[in-house]
């Protein structure tokens, strides 16, 4: 299958001549909205926000587009190469409307609307308030403003999204590169009228998603609608170009920031207000709020803030959709107080370091001004191990004997506190009513011994093969090679959503170690009823069992498994037959991941070039189930910090055409850019989840562009340059050197 | 990202690729390594009617190196050329360059004429072209006939080319002995096109220049060859004021675009910053 | 209308044919034709690597060949690298040294990355960054790849002598 894609950023669509796409041979089908009319329904994501209007998500564009890249046909063919001839064959008569190309021209009074029945362009306002914001500014003895901005990115996983529907007597079986099958599943009963037990999503081994693949897309509707009416299976594999175009794309902010801190640098107060170009639709099931709450949210970071005003506006323009992406917020909020702190260290020629250690939260629980409570945090420990780590006081030496040389060093540090493992507590969005706070593990030893354990997340990267196996095998006594792992097929495990926002160690090891409990116990009474123990008395481990002090006699867990099954012949009495166990977890609040990024770079003053010497990483994540998993993701995360910080823009020109739509435009980084990256455990359980453990999965991203950015305002800061957008690009670096060089003559 | 229909050719020899070419009215596109054109075609930017594929014509593929020139067959891949020690000797700053086109796999398709010929200006080959003043031989239905690089290069992604010739060799002066010779490139990824490349030729003892060639990349429509600036050099030698000059002299010289990556004034800026490198590094390499 | 080619070519040792349009990409000719769908499609426009095979001997990307001028040309692909069941070492590195997370981008490093090693079989660490450049990863952060080739090379330099 193929789309004939809007050309345009906002138009009107008039008649669709799909005559000669049809005649084709090969093409089976191409149809418009109006096809799909009387059999897909719209899917919206609900919010009580204030303010907040829904956009309706369907399989194609209806009467007007809204971004470039929108689907409007959907062309089914025997090949791809056909199914492209004939989107070329196809003729659409457009009216192109003028149209709204970033946040500041859509809050305009001309703007143009891209949606008019809202009668704004702003789809959505949030603020949190805590204590009095006004007089913290008013009284303070030092005030840093800044006018931050963090430029639009793309997550680009490797493998571009991708679904493949077929039906059946039983009903629809979806195949997507999707980091949510459950969501998905439960978005086509609705869109499709189906009923959920009617459908499968498999979501197999998925290249990489970052947030990007954890939306529900028109695509995915559009694969199983068409597969549906043409009785076949339809097949959709997103390209490059569409990716770039039409998957959600994140950050985009503009941050006016006020910091009032008193002379020796304790923080007062903090009031930020956030411009969010949210695109053009509210993403299913996210809204369009998923980044600007975040960013105001989490401000305040691992520090102090008596007094708070966080103000954020989603505003609709005609580019693709805001979505979530690896930190989801926290990178632009960390980059704006970090950099704000650095600021005040300078101003008041305080070491960085010792202003974070000044404002530290030091006592758990703290609730945040916007609400959220820190279970715990290790920020003092990860900095100073962290400092020690990059050599902080080495890189100080080096740059007082470099002097003003062309190449200039520049350390920079970032702390920052995550919600991780987030529970019911707190919904993605008010109001929201979809299952983000829960997950569900089914442990299974069938007869032969061997256990399944199954799980509504899906995995695309993580391991979880190989981390949820060990906690099954951990807690239930099993030998690792016995665990299997099953995940991503909404028909294989217990009800889930899927992974994201650093969920799965925490809720899926949660729910793990519930069912992996509830079976052991149960294997512990069957043991002990064979063994003619007391259940209290026996060990389980390596899949067996024994009476402890007495090795010698033992029964496997295959023995145990086989007992269970077969009934009240070889079971206790009153034990209910079977050796599985359903469990579902719930952290509510989640917990807190916390760590320190230093970057260490080298500013080339004359190319505006910025080289990442090294770059350290001491992070808190709670509990670790395997080092080398959390290291990869930790590192992988920082890569795609140090991509955002310096290399990676989507740009939109002024009539919101894509400039960047090719890999040539868009640079995520190769290896040659990506310095030596050191990562350090603190090895700090979880007071609060079960387990003890924190997520992991996005903190790397989260840190790195802030102490990049602040590494290159202090390469910079004898030359009165501070860095206050990201990326931080060469030809930015030029025009900053450039406005501040001395004029002469 | 498929490519449209086309009718595809693979003569085998350059006889044959003319008349095909003829047969086609300029509707035809030449296939050489195909790692620019390949993806014009996935985007569908480019939909011609055929293709003639040169891979399957073997005499287009050779390194000669005879009185004080070195001809490469269109077809030599920069893979052949990378390794080469005929151009590592005679030719060390097409071997420096050559490690900047792409990666290794594409250099391994990638060709010297297909480069030269394709002429985006931010690649290196034209720039070196353009510095060693060098030519390429295109053969016609009208038969054979030289070009100099600086007839060669129009605008962007333009030769001066009929739409019935096919580009068969390229020509390069090798480079003295006691020369030195620079390729300095700035790029935002390593195997990125350059945003500003400068391919330097410095000859002379100690500070003085009796040859300096400068040419760009990626600072306009087409490789720039600095004269100005060389004459600077070759005049006042190779002190820190006129390396200086000739810098400053290099980024008036040129006139580039903006685009997305890097706006006109920070290429002009570019120029001058890596023609002082390029002249320096060039400098110190004299006489290895 | 362009006829369909035929084309005969030897993959992973194994002699194949196949019959298609002559615009079709190489990587789709593998991936649909051949059903060797290990060989992966990320770019199709030469800046991924994802897609890169061994073509007579040599590294290129398979989205910027016609599978028509694949005819007669010896290709292996990743399904081609491990012998009688056994991983090729690099695989192995790979594997010992968590070179991969999705795995997407992993048939083509290998593929970059075993040509990278032919010509320079003894790399630095900064070659070794600035060979497997030609493939974009956006899992690992390189590091394992990197520290994955390093043992590699230092394995085939120990068992080629």
């Amino acid at each position: 299958m193929a789309f004939l894609r809007s050309p345009h950023a906002h138009a009107r669509i008039g008649r669709v001549d799909l005559a000669s796409a049809r005649a084709m041979p090969g093409v089976v089908t191409c149809v418009t909205a109006a096809d799909l009319r009387d059999t897909v329904r719209p899917l919206r994501a609900a919010s009580r926000m204030t303010g907040y209007h829904a956009t309706d998500l369907l399989p194609l564009a209806a009467d007007k587009v809204r971004y470039q890249g929108e689907p409007v046909v959907a062309v089914v063919a025997e090949s791809r190469y056909v199914a492209e001839d004939a989107v070329d064959a196809i003729a659409v008569e457009w009216s192109p409307l003028p149209p709204v190309p970033d946040a500041r021209a859509a809050m305009a009074a001309e703007s143009p609307l891209v949606h008019e029945e809202f009668g704004t362009n702003v789809i959505l306002t949030r603020a949190f308030r805590h204590g009095d914001v006004d007089p913290a500014l008013a009284g303070a003895a030092l005030v840093v403003r800044e006018r931050f901005r963090f430029r639009r990115h793309a997550a680009l996983p490797i493998e571009n999204r991708a679904a493949l529907a077929a039906w059946n007597a039983d009903g629809l079986t979806l195949w997507s590169s999707t980091q949510v099958p459950g969501m998905v599943r439960d978005a086509l009963a609705e869109s499709l009228a189906v009923p959920g037990h009617r459908i499968r999503v498999v979501a197999p081994d998925v290249g990489g998603g970052f947030g990007l693949k954890s939306s529900v897309y028109a695509e995915e509707i559009a694969v199983a609608a068409l597969a549906r009416r043409v009785g076949r299976p339809v097949k959709w594999i997103g390209d490059r170009r569409e990716d770039l175009l039409a998957s959600t794309q994140a950050w985009d902010e503009e941050i006016d920031a006020t910091l009032a801190l008193d002379g020796h640098g304790t923080i007062r107060g903090l009031r930020a207000s956030v411009l969010a170009d949210v695109g053009a639709y509210s993403i299913v099931p996210w809204t369009a709020s998923i980044e600007v709450i975040q960013v105001i949210s989490f401000l305040p970071g691992p520090y102090r803030v008596p007094a708070y005003l966080g103000e954020g506006a989603g505003v609709a323009t005609n580019k693709a959709p805001m979505g979530p992406y690896r930190g989801v917020g926290r990178p632009v909020a960390t980059f704006v107080m970090e950099s704000l702190l650095d600021r005040a260290a300078r101003r008041l020629g305080l070491d960085p370091r010792e202003i974070r250690r000044r404002n530290f939260i030091t006592e758990f629980p703290w609730r945040s001004p916007s609400g959220i409570v820190w279970d715990s945090g290790s920020f003092a420990e990860t900095l100073d191990e962290a400092a020690r780590l990059a050599d902080w006081d080495g890189v100080r030496a080096a740059q007082s004997l470099r002097g003003d040389a062309t190449r200039r060093l520049g350390v920079g540090v970032a702390s920052y506190v995550e919600l991780t493992g987030i529970g019911s507590a707190i919904p993605a969005s008010p109001g929201a009513d979809i299952a983000t706070g829960t997950e569900g593990a089914t442990v299974r030893v069938d007869p032969t011994g061997t256990v399944t354990a199954s799980f509504g997340l899906a995995c695309h990267g993580q391991g979880h093969e190989t981390t949820l196996a060990q906690v099954v095998a951990d807690t239930l006594g099993a030998r690792l090679d016995d665990v299997r792992v099953v995940h991503g097929d909404t028909s294989a495990g217990p009800i889930g959503t899927g992974t994201y926002a650093s969920r799965s160690a925490v809720l899926g090891g949660g729910a793990a170690i519930l069912a992996s409990r509830s079976v052991r116990e149960k294997a512990l009474a069957i043991a002990a009823h064979q063994l003619e123990a007391d259940a209290r008395d026996i060990e389980l481990q390596e899949s067996a069992a024994w009476v402890r002090g007495a090795p010698d006699r033992r029964v496997s867990l295959r023995e145990i498994a086989r007992s269970a099954y077969l009934g009240a012949r070889r079971l206790p009495k009153g034990l209910e037959p079977g050796l599985e166990a359903t469990r579902y977890y719930d952290p509510f609040f989640g917990t807190a991941s916390s760590a320190t990024h230093i970057a260490v770079v080298e500013v080339d003053l004359a190319l505006g070039a910025v080289t990442v010497l090294r770059h350290v990483v001491v992070e808190d994540c709670g509990r670790v189930i395997n080092p080398r998993i959390v290291e990869g993701q930790t590192i992988g995360g920082v890569a795609q910090g140090i991509g955002g910080a310096l290399l990676e823009e989507l740009v939109y020109d002024d009539q919101a055409q894509l400039a960047t739509g090719s890999l040539m435009d868009y640079l995520p980084p190769t290896a040659w850019e990506i310095p030596p990256i050191v990562v350090r455990h603190l090895d700090r359980p979880s007071p609060s989840t079960i387990g003890g453990f924190k997520g992991v999965g996005e903190g790397g991203t989260i840190g790195a562009p802030a102490a990049i950015a602040n590494a290159v305002s202090d390469a910079l800061g004898s030359l009165g340059v501070e860095i206050a957008e990201l990326p931080v690009t060469p030809d930015r670096i030029f025009r900053l050197l450039a406005s501040r060089a001395p004029r002469t003559g | 990202m498929k490519p449209a229909k086309f009718e595809y050719h693979a003569p085998g020899s350059v006889d044959e690729a003319i008349a095909l070419l003829g047969r086609y009215e300029g509707d035809a596109k030449v296939l050489a390594g195909g790692q620019s054109l390949v993806p014009l075609l996935n985007f569908r930017l480019s939909r011609p009617a055929a293709l003639i594929d040169l891979n399957r014509i073997p005499s287009l593929a050779y390194i000669r190196a005879d009185d004080g020139v070195v001809r490469f067959g269109a077809m030599t891949r920069q893979r052949t050329i990378e390794f080469s020690d005929v151009v590592r000797q005679r030719l060390p700053l097409l071997s420096e360059a050559t490690r900047l086109v792409g990666h290794l796999p594409i250099r391994t398709r990638g060709t010297i004429g297909g480069s030269i010929a394709h002429a985006d200006p931010s690649a290196e080959y034209p720039a070196i072209l353009a510095a060693l003043d060098g030519e390429v031989v295109v053969k016609g239905p009208k038969g054979e006939r030289t070009v100099k690089a600086r007839e060669l290069f129009q605008t962007y992604l333009t030769t001066s080319l009929e739409s019935d010739e096919v580009l068969t060799e390229v020509r390069l002066p090798a480079i003295d002995a006691g020369a030195g010779t620079a390729f300095e490139e700035f790029s935002r990824r390593h195997g990125d096109f350059a945003i500003i490349g400068i391919a330097a030729v410095i000859a002379g003892d100690g500070a003085s220049c009796s040859m300096a060639r400068l040419a760009t990349a990626g600072a306009g429509p087409i490789p720039v060859r600095l004269r100005a600036a060389e004459e600077i050099l070759e005049r006042d030698g190779l002190g820190d004021a006129p390396i200086a000059a000739a810098a400053a002299r290099a980024a008036e010289l040129v006139d580039p675009d903006s685009d997305i990556h890097a706006s006109s004034a920070y290429r002009k800026h570019l120029t001058g910053v890596l023609t002082e490198r390029a002249v320096r590094r060039a400098m110190a390499k004299r006489g290895r | 209308m362009p006829e369909p080619v035929s084309i005969s070519l030897t993959v992973n040792g194994i002699a194949r044919e196949g019959r298609c349009e002559p615009r079709k990409l190489l990587v789709d000719f593998i991936r649909e034709d051949l059903e060797l769908t290990g060989t992966h499609v990320g770019c199709e426009h030469g800046i991924c690597g994802a897609c890169t095979v061994i073509v007579n001997g040599e590294a290129a990307r398979s989205c910027l060949m016609l599978a028509v001028q694949a005819e007669g040309a010896e290709i292996l692909t990743i399904e081609g690298l491990a012998k009688d069941g056994k991983f090729h070492p690099l695989q192995e590195a790979f594997r010992q040294h968590h070179g991969l997370q999705c795995g997407f981008c992993t048939p083509g490093m290998l593929l970059t990355a075993l040509d990278f090693l032919r010509v320079n079989p003894h790399p630095t660490e900064l070659e070794i960054r600035e060979g497997i450049a030609a493939v974009l990863c956006r899992c690992t952060g390189y590091q394992g790849i990197v520290k994955a080739v390093d043992a590699a090379a230092k394995e085939l330099g120990r068992t080629t002598g």
